[in-house]
């Protein structure tokens, strides 16, 4: 094979001050994290100060941020009342969204201790759907695995993240998408998809040409 | 889908027709449409009269087909063939004229093939496309002078054709379509106005142009002077797309049509594979475009109907059909077969014939070619095409009689490629987005990492990924010095990653709270109290209040004024002498206005320093009605009032010693003493900077200066506004915010700038190469446009 290419510096730091992109793109940038993460009054205050307009109107921010809230302090049962209110078809169009906040409402059991509670609640509900896809099954077993721990810390890593925020925070996110997906906007963070684009370029130049790296 | 009525507008032959040339410049991202020196003796072949109507029947048929492109650059499609001649007749001659005197050499071998346009272009600023139109008249006389060579150009005379048609859009879909053009780009702009007499001037034309910008130069100092932003447009080469059958590299037994577009073969009838005869374009196809596509009418099949239809690379022997040799490819009329380098094809799509309609399109995204047939599909075929070397359309005819007509974007596409290739851009889009974030992010983005993980890639956690945006949103703000933001912002994060249960000693959650909030906020108020300044030192700056920007910079950042021997320092000083003397201006601009306004009244000065009821005096003298009307003392009142609130509020602190409401004197003692603290202000500077040699401060005085030339500067233009205006004090400004960050150990630019920026070279890279399809990841539109 031959020897890779090399971009020198020079060339390389041209390149980059040419691009082009202004202060008021990247605010933009900004302004779609934090309204579709629901960062409203941080929106509020960037609407202001970077004088931007925002591009939804700031109280279905607060409404989608009111269920992210519920689903991370566990309130699933909240969370699930006040996605309907805002549109039931949510849930009703979106199988595996409904299992995976039934899960989660299946860990906040667990993670009380409500062991009566949780069997009762996987009985009842989750294992008549878990006969439903593969998917579903494999996430109960897993679920339920947390059972037969005496405490979450001995559980294997697989297993006890299912307890970490990180879970809720998956799940609120995934609540999230498809609330924003419902109000016809994009649900995908353009900073993330950002910087999926910076590995996968990155990567790929990398396998190309020699440059200087960040 | 609608049709295009416009398509229309290409078919009719008439005289008027050479209007179709001005709709050129419209489309300023696609600089296309350029005429071109003509040739004289168009190399028609009798043979071809005939078939050419069968054509236009065709392209009547085709105003149905589906286009996506907008209409309006339809119009620009080749102009109907006999009124493209006489035009071409007219621009050919001009060329001539200062061809023929600048070399006469009869004939230039060339290796480089058709890149020459481009060096003329440099050189000879006059290459642009008015030039045709401006001597229409008077040069047609001339035209007739048949010095066929042109040496500059290096192109037989029948190679240049006003073929002039607009990009075709499927290719706005790459991201690098700025840069992918139809042939000579007309960047240049004539360099004077147009006057016939200069015609005879062209002669000499490269050397007066250049003694002409030299001179002019010299004449304005200031120019020199200038720092000059960066052009915008990145510098990169252009890519030419092929835009006919090359003259050059075609076979004997073939000709091409004066626009480029036909081919025909005029061999003796049959006799064996010897007879086959190819011709390739005259440029390669950039694989920048992503995907590339053309599409073949078959005009006539002749007999058999031996034709080829693909790419071929640079070098591939033009007596052979593509597809036999290697570096070949193509699809086979006769028997539907498709041909990579071998002599007995393989089976892939229907046979072709007259009157069919065949697209050729390579993917360099899969490196793979396909093929259409009167709009239909016929799927992928071919692997590793264009992948190590630069590919040719390419078309190969065997028999007498048989005739093919080109069409590389001029008229629509019977494909719907448009299409095609959006999906195509779709499914490359949704590959990146599904490509996982790897921990190589924690280190790009200073994330501080629990476990030092280092060399191995692995995913990142949804926590993670939020802790790398959770930097960037922040350091980014911080940049910027939104205060607020930040605070709300922070206020919110610290809420939703703090735990509700506090969940024992698991592995797990270490992994996920990494940036702890704690860890932040320990330091987060000296941070904040260092952003508010900071913030508040770049306002003042803009707000044109220097002063206090240098008292607090050098309270609490001294180094940034040292640093490289005080140079910020310096630039700031200029720009309070700038402040300075637009404040003089500004004082003198409004004596003036209050002057003519007031009339006969001398006493400027008492309206200026009067209260409001001065100005209802002066009301109350001119036409207006009611003098006690509160509303025409304000109307009026508006002109004079602003000028002490605009004075009090702007100059607050450079007018120092004589500042206080109400005790400012009259206007014109105001007016001069602030030119005479601007003045002893800049001998100061002057004093203080004599002995400093270097070359960027002498000039930054220079000009800073130069603008007490004039009476007002902000209004002068050119140079002098480049200095004073507002955007020179934001410029300094944003100096100023990045010299105290990286005081601080800061990054100058926020890492966000860096990553977008950093994305993007590898992007166009990437799409240059023609490797992965980042020629479809177009962040502009995923992540700009609205």
């Amino acid at each position: 094979m031959a020897p890779k290419k090399a971009i020198r510096k020079e060339e390389w730091d041209r390149r980059l001050h040419e691009v082009q992109v202004t202060k008021d793109d990247l605010n933009r940038l900004i302004m779609d994290y934090l309204v579709i993460e629901g960062y409203k009054s941080a929106a509020e205050e960037f609407s202001q100060e970077a004088d931007i307009a925002p591009p939804v109107d700031f109280e279905s921010i607060e409404s989608r941020m009111k269920i992210r809230e519920a689903l991370q302090r566990g309130d699933i049962e909240d969370a699930i009342t006040r996605v309907n209110d805002l549109n039931p078809e949510i849930l009703d169009t979106n199988a595996g969204l409904y299992f995976h906040l039934q899960q989660q409402k299946l860990i906040e059991y667990i993670r009380q201790g409500r062991i009566e509670d949780a069997l009762e609640f996987a009985q009842t509900e989750l294992a008549a759907r878990g006969e439903e896809s593969p998917e579903f099954l494999s996430e109960l077993e897993r679920t339920m695995a947390l059972l037969a721990f005496e405490s979450t810390g001995s559980a294997p890593a697989g297993i006890a993240e299912l307890l970490s925020p990180g879970q809720r925070m998956k799940t609120a996110g995934e609540v999230n998408g498809a609330i924003l997906e419902s109000l016809g906007q994009g649900k995908e963070v353009k900073l993330v998809g950002l910087l999926k684009l910076l590995g996968w370029g990155e990567q790929l130049l990398a396998d190309e040409v020699e440059f200087p790296r960040m | 889908m609608t049709t295009r009525p416009t398509r229309s507008a290409s078919i009719p032959i008439g005289p008027r027709g050479a209007s179709s040339h001005s709709p050129g410049g419209r489309n300023i991202e696609s600089v296309i449409s350029i005429p071109f020196a003509a040739a004289p003796r168009p190399r028609i072949s009798s043979a071809q009269s005939i078939p050419r109507s069968t054509v236009d029947d065709h392209r009547g048929l085709g105003v149905s087909y589906g286009a996506r492109g907008s209409s309006s650059t339809a119009i620009a499609t080749s102009p109907p063939r006999p009124t493209a001649r006489s035009m071409a007749f007219n621009s050919a001659s001009g060329r001539h004229s200062y061809r023929a005197s600048s070399t006469f050499e009869p004939r230039v071998i060339r290796a480089g093939g058709e890149v020459s346009h481009s060096v003329d272009a440099a050189c000879l600023p006059s290459t642009s496309p008015v030039r045709p139109r401006r001597q229409s008249t008077t040069a047609s006389g001339r035209g007739a002078s048949t010095q066929r060579p042109i040496p500059g150009v290096a192109v037989p005379a029948s190679q240049a054709p006003p073929v002039s048609f607009p990009r075709p859009s499927y290719l706005d879909h790459s991201v690098l379509r700025h840069l992918l053009q139809i042939d000579t780009p007309p960047t240049l702009p004539p360099s004077r106005k147009a006057d016939p007499a200069h015609e005879h001037h062209v002669v000499s034309s490269p050397i007066t142009a250049t003694s002409d910008s030299d001179e002019e130069s010299n004449v304005s100092p200031p120019r020199e002077l200038r720092s000059a932003p960066l052009p915008v447009v990145p510098q990169n080469q252009i890519l030419r797309l092929p835009t006919r059958w090359s003259d050059q590299f075609r076979h004997a037994l073939l000709s091409v049509s004066g626009d480029g577009r036909d081919l025909t073969y005029h061999g003796a009838s049959c006799s064996g594979d010897r007879d086959a005869a190819a011709a390739r374009t005259d440029h390669p196809v950039p694989a920048a475009c992503g995907i590339y596509y053309y599409e073949v009418e078959i005009i006539s099949k002749g007999q058999k109907g031996h034709i080829s239809i693909g790419f071929a690379g640079r070098d591939v022997r033009l007596s052979r059909l593509p597809g036999w040799e290697i570096n070949s490819w193509g699809y086979h009329g006769d028997d539907g077969c498709s041909f990579a380098a071998e002599k007995t094809g393989t089976k892939y799509g229907p046979t072709f014939g007259t009157g069919d309609i065949i697209g050729c399109g390579v993917d360099f995204t899969s490196h793979r070619a396909f093929f259409t047939k009167n709009g239909a599909l016929l799927g992928p075929v071919f692997d590793n095409i264009g992948k190590d070397i630069e590919i040719y359309p390419s078309i190969g005819l065997r028999h007498a009689g048989e005739a093919v007509r080109v069409n590389f974007g001029h008229e629509s596409f019977k494909f719907d490629i448009d299409f095609h290739v959006l999906q195509k851009r779709n499914h490359i889009w949704s590959k990146i987005l599904n490509t996982p974030l790897d921990s190589s992010l924690l280190q790009t983005c200073l994330v501080e990492q629990g476990t030092s993980t280092s060399a191995l890639k692995v995913p990142l956690s949804e926590g993670q990924t939020k802790d790398v945006i959770n930097k960037l949103v922040v350091t980014y703000l911080e940049h910027h010095g939104y205060v607020k933001t930040l605070r709300a912002f922070q206020k919110q994060r610290d809420i939703e990653t703090q735990p509700p249960f506090p969940i024992s000693s698991s592995p797990a959650d270490a992994d996920v709270d990494m940036v702890s909030p704690q860890d932040e906020s320990s330091s987060s108020d000296t941070t904040e109290r260092d952003m508010e300044r900071r913030t508040r030192i770049v306002k003042s700056v803009i707000a044109g209040d220097i002063d206090t920007a240098i008292a607090e910079t050098k309270a609490h950042h001294v180094s940034v004024l040292e640093a490289e021997e005080g140079l910020l320092l310096f630039k700031l000083r200029c720009r309070k002498f700038v402040e300075l003397i637009l404040e003089a201006a500004e004082l003198k601009k409004k004596m003036r206005r209050i002057g003519t306004a007031g009339s006969h009244d001398d006493g400027v000065i008492e309206e200026m320093d009067g209260l409001h009821a001065d100005g209802m005096d002066v009301d109350d003298e001119d036409v207006v009605s009611s003098p006690q009307s509160p509303n025409t003392t304000n109307g009026f009142g508006s002109a004079a009032i602003p000028v002490r609130g605009g004075g009090s509020g702007r100059r607050r602190t450079s007018m120092s010693p004589t500042d206080g409401e109400g005790s400012l004197g009259s206007p014109l003692a105001q007016y001069e003493s602030t030119l005479h603290q601007a003045i002893a202000y800049g001998q100061t500077l002057s004093n203080d900077y004599k002995n400093d040699a270097r070359l960027e401060v002498k000039q930054i005085f220079k000009r800073t200066f130069a603008i007490v030339a004039w009476e007002d500067p902000l209004t002068a233009g050119g140079v002098v506004s480049e200095v004073v205006g507002h955007d020179a004090k934001v410029a300094l400004a944003n100096e100023l915010n990045r010299a105290i960050l990286r005081s601080q150990g800061r990054p100058p630019i926020p890492l966000l700038e860096t990553i977008y920026r950093q994305t993007s070279v590898f992007v166009s890279q990437l799409g240059l190469m023609g490797v992965g399809g980042a020629t479809f990841a177009d962040m502009q539109r995923e992540f700009l446009d609205a």
